[in-house]
């Protein structure tokens, strides 16, 4: 007991900041909305590459004739230099939707310090900004700038006495880790991009792996002084490095398709995990217990059967599933990155790594909300896999959509179809629609209303409630120009329409209004239905559209629901 | 297979527009008309491109489909052949006499007005189509008459206060007279026994009068059902009271199969200010003002009273060219590469055959 006393007085001040930035990094990520979901996992992932600090000091400090470290080293960089460079430059591509439009040695450490100060302000402003619409380029960059700052810092550090440096290899390995990541994150389409971020964040776990592996192997051939709390930070650096590794890398292969769900569940997968897991911890424990003398292959069995849960883990979770799974893979690696922060004594890390764990932790967290399912549910529940959040079966599950999400998702698309209907026109909406209409067209969206031939009550109910708005004849297209200008939409919103845009029409011929012509919204790349409530419409049926994967409801009376989109609209 | 038309009596109407020739040939019909049958609608023979003109008696001889707006005269039928079809507005319900001189003279028949109003056979509905043009025009034809502004208007000559216009049924029509009354800047209010359309109404901008006591009518497919004794006499007392206020009046009220409801009594006409319009769309089937004479103008007191329940024939061109596609549309249903397969399971075609027994 004595001695944790000790460790925690001596440690205090680490401990005051991971204890800060455990919350900080809960704050900052509060108020995501959910079209930045993808890209903060994307930016945390980048900076979860402060790994690569570590592995810079390693290869300066290590003796150039030391082979096997050198080479872990080397590996390192480039590991962790390919998921920060890559991880940066990907979250960039990933938020070009918000590009705006009509737009004397005392002085030496204290700069050196600076830097890394500035670098760890970079990642807490730059994880803040990401998480607005307007600012969230401008956060990637600031990341970015903080990480180059750090790797900097980390070239330039004096170390006690002498060190080999071995900067021609140092620089290489950036160099090559740079541009790998580089050119990984230009070329991969827009549609890969979560398995692109989800190899980046693999990678970063690698990175931590091997300088974990570092310290074992000096650890284990005496070049390194055993201290209890410090050999378990290096375990906990392999576990979840490891986890994150191979996790990463299985998440990759299922969101491509290279795996089949069910091919790699097993039955009662669940109980295997934990009982994986408990085995590992009690490896750790025993390995800690013995000390040096069990030698270094105990060690590395550990490692080995972390690499293999971490493949476990991820295994039987649905591949609709895997954006979660990621962003839960990413904190992992944020944290294994703390954990190397420890063992190198590097605040710098500590920070970074804490901060994706955190805001890692609670990003997950708020993508299982925004599917209407619990953690548990995602990660344990359904051995079926893929059941979920991608099926759509009539009386499923219903998403909502904030005020705010749709604002955003109005606002910066390209282009955007109002179907009205008899909600509308009873709402006696029309004018607020059009404001809405003008706010979006002056930020550069094409908006245009489809209306049906039966919309409304009376044969040109929609004509006569958008003329009385004044809203032009040109904007207004019938239902075959409005059937092709939707498979090119952004947005499809249905503000009080019904019948006209059930799918049922088309494809169910037991529907008592199949064969009748209908909008076909579902073609667009995301759906708002905006009603008053889940009763029916004029033929009395329900509507699968609401249940449909690209579909999210918005519930109201229109002229309420419009007034305040109109509202949010304004205030980005 | 042969689609005929000809020249309507007495209305100018036209069943074809040139628009839906190509339609029809692209489901294995040819049209075949008589000279001058679209004159009325302003559409030349030369209009109809692809169609070939002959001679009354010819086009009545080779037709399969003989398609008219009224239903052809009694006459005429003995130049149709055995085994063609007429396809016109019977309107059976208001004539008992129609189904069995039909059935007696063998003709086979499809009567447009009978096709059920579910929402697949919404573009096949003529009465929808009619009546939306019947509801523009009445408040046309009533702002046009009316000697006073319908907008208000606050001039340096002096303020015109704004014209109330009273609706009386909120159908197809009666919405319509809505929309176009408000368009043109009028106070509009209307007044159904049916509570279902006041949100219909509220959804145009008019303002619904209640008045209590209304039978249920949430079975009867839309349509108005007869009310109490009682329920009536209220009626007139609220009606009575607006009309006398109203500068113009437009009723539509009509009732499947009976008489129209009187809803405007003389006293209240007498009491109406001098100048102002009641437009009686139910004068065919009785009148809902009981001064109104069916197809006539005429001035009681001051207020001229207008009953026309064939508004819609004013507008021929376009109402033709929505009739011709209601038609189009029901033909789809039935024809296929030229043949015709009339298949009783289909709800709209079964009901709109009036003469099913000829089709054994």
């Amino acid at each position: 007991m004595e001695n944790f006393y000790a460790f925690f007085l001596d440690n205090l001040l680490i401990i005051y900041l991971l204890s800060f930035t455990v919350i900080l990094g809960f704050e900052i990520i509060a108020k995501v909305p959910t079209v930045l979901h993808t890209p903060l996992m994307s930016g945390s992932n980048a900076i979860s590459g402060v790994v690569v600090i570590g592995a810079i000091i390693l290869v300066r400090l290590t003796d150039p004739a030391d082979y096997l470290t050198l080479s872990l080293g080397v590996a390192g960089i480039i590991l962790g230099m390919i998921n920060t460079a890559g991880g940066f430059v990907v979250t960039d591509r990933m938020l070009e939707m918000f590009k705006k439009k009509r737009n004397n040695t005392m002085l030496l450490t204290f700069i050196i310090e600076t830097f890394f100060l500035l670098g760890s302000i970079g990642f807490i402003w730059g994880l803040r900004l990401l998480s607005s619409p307007d600012t969230a380029r401008k956060g990637n960059i600031y990341a970015g700038v903080g990480m180059t700052l750090a790797i900097i810092a980390a070239l330039i550090m004096p170390f006690e006495g002498d060190v080999p440096n071995n900067y021609t290899w140092v620089i290489i390995a950036l160099l090559i880790g740079s541009v790998i990541g580089y050119y990984a994150a230009i070329k991969v389409a827009m549609t890969s991009m979560p398995q692109m971020v989800s190899i980046f964040n693999g990678l970063g776990g690698a990175c931590a792996v091997v300088l974990g592996l570092a310290d074992v192997i000096h650890y284990y051939d005496g070049t390194k002084v055993v201290d209890l709390l410090g050999f378990l930070t290096v375990l906990l650096t392999l576990l979840i490095g490891g986890v994150a590794f191979t996790g990463s890398i299985f998440a990759y292969a299922k969101l491509e398709d290279l795996v089949d769900d069910k091919k790699v569940t097993l039955p009662k997968h669940s109980i295997i995990n934990m009982i994986m897991l408990v085995g590992l911890i009690l490896l750790g424990a025993y390995i800690l217990i013995q000390g040096e003398s069990i030698g270094m292959k105990a060690a590395i069995i550990f490692l080995i059967i972390s690499l293999i849960y971490g493949i476990s883990f991820v295994a039987p979770i649905g591949g609709a599933d895997m954006p979660v799974v990621i962003s839960l893979l990413n904190s992992f690696s944020g944290l294994s990155g703390a954990a190397a922060g420890i063992l190198f004594d590097s605040q710098f890390m500590v920070v970074g790594g804490i901060l994706v764990g955190a805001s890692g932790t609670i990003l997950t967290v708020m993508m299982c909300n925004a599917m209407n399912r619990s953690i548990w549910n995602v990660l344990i529940g359904g051995f079926g896999g893929s059941s979920g959040a991608g099926s759509a079966a009539v009386g499923g599950n219903i998403k909502e959509i904030s005020l705010n999400d749709a604002a955003i998702q109005l606002y910066y698309s390209q282009s955007v179809i109002i179907v009205p209907g008899y909600g509308l026109a009873v709402a006696q909406a029309q004018k607020i629609c059009k404001e809405i209409d003008d706010q979006l067209s002056a930020n550069g969206v094409e908006v245009k209303y489809a209306i049906h031939p039966v919309a409304g009550r009376m044969p040109g109910h929609m004509n006569v409630l958008l003329a009385e708005a004044d809203v032009p004849y040109p904007k207004l297209l019938d239902l075959d120009e409005a059937n092709s200008s939707l498979s090119s939409a952004d947005v499809a919103i249905i503000i009080g329409a019904n019948d006209v845009v059930n799918p049922a029409a088309e494809n169910d011929p037991g529907s008592p209004i199949y064969g009748m012509p209908v909008l076909k919204v579902w073609n667009a790349k995301s759906v708002i239905v905006m009603k008053r409530s889940m009763r029916s419409g004029y033929a009395g049926i329900e509507n699968p559209l609401f249940f449909h994967e690209r579909t999210k409801m918005l519930f109201g009376d229109a002229k309420d629901v419009l007034g305040k989109l109109n509202t949010e609209i304004k205030s980005l | 297979m042969k689609l005929g038309i000809v020249k309507e009596s007495k209305d100018p109407r036209v069943a074809i527009v040139p628009d839906t020739l190509s339609k029809l040939t692209a489901l294995g019909v040819s049209v075949i008309m008589e000279s001058g049958a679209g004159d009325e609608s302003y559409f030349s023979d030369k209009d109809y491109a692809g169609a070939t003109v002959l001679s009354r008696e010819e086009v009545l001889k080779q037709s399969d489909l003989l398609v008219s707006f009224n239903p052809l005269a009694q006459e005429d039928w003995k130049h149709l052949n055995k085994e063609a079809i007429m396809i016109s507005q019977f309107a059976p319900f208001a004539d008992a006499e129609v189904v069995p001189g039909l059935l007696g003279a063998k003709k086979k028949a499809f009567s447009m007005d009978m096709i059920p109003r579910t929402t697949l056979a919404q573009s096949m509905d003529v009465l929808s189509s009619m009546a939306s043009i019947a509801g523009y025009q009445a408040v046309l034809v009533a702002a046009a008459r009316l000697p006073r502004y319908l907008p208000m208007l606050i001039t340096a000559a002096g303020s015109i206060k704004p014209s109330k216009v009273l609706i009386l049924g909120a159908g197809v029509a009666g919405l319509q007279a809505i929309a176009t009354a408000k368009r043109l800047g009028a106070i509009v209010e209307v007044f159904d026994t049916r509570k279902a359309v006041k949100e219909e109404v509220q959804s145009l901008g008019g303002k619904f009068i209640e008045v209590e006591g209304a039978r249920d009518d949430s079975s009867a497919g839309g349509y108005a059902v007869e009310q109490t004794e009682e329920f009536l006499a209220r009626q007139r007392a609220e009606v009575q009271a607006r009309a006398v206020k109203s500068d113009i009046v437009i009723t539509t009220a009509q009732v499947r199969g009976r008489k129209a409801p009187i809803l405007l009594e003389k006293e209240t006409v007498n009491q109406m200010r001098a100048g102002s319009v009641i437009i009686d769309l139910a004068s065919s089937t009785g009148g809902n003002c009981e001064l109104s004479k069916d197809d006539e103008t005429i001035i009681v007191n001051g207020v001229t009273i207008i009953g026309n329940s064939q508004l819609a024939a004013q507008m021929p061109q376009d109402a033709s060219f929505l009739y011709s596609n209601n038609v189009l549309n029901f033909l789809k249903t039935m024809i296929k590469e030229g043949n015709l397969k009339v298949d009783f399971s289909n709800e709209i075609i079964k009901g709109a055959c009036i003469t099913p027994e000829l089709f054994a």
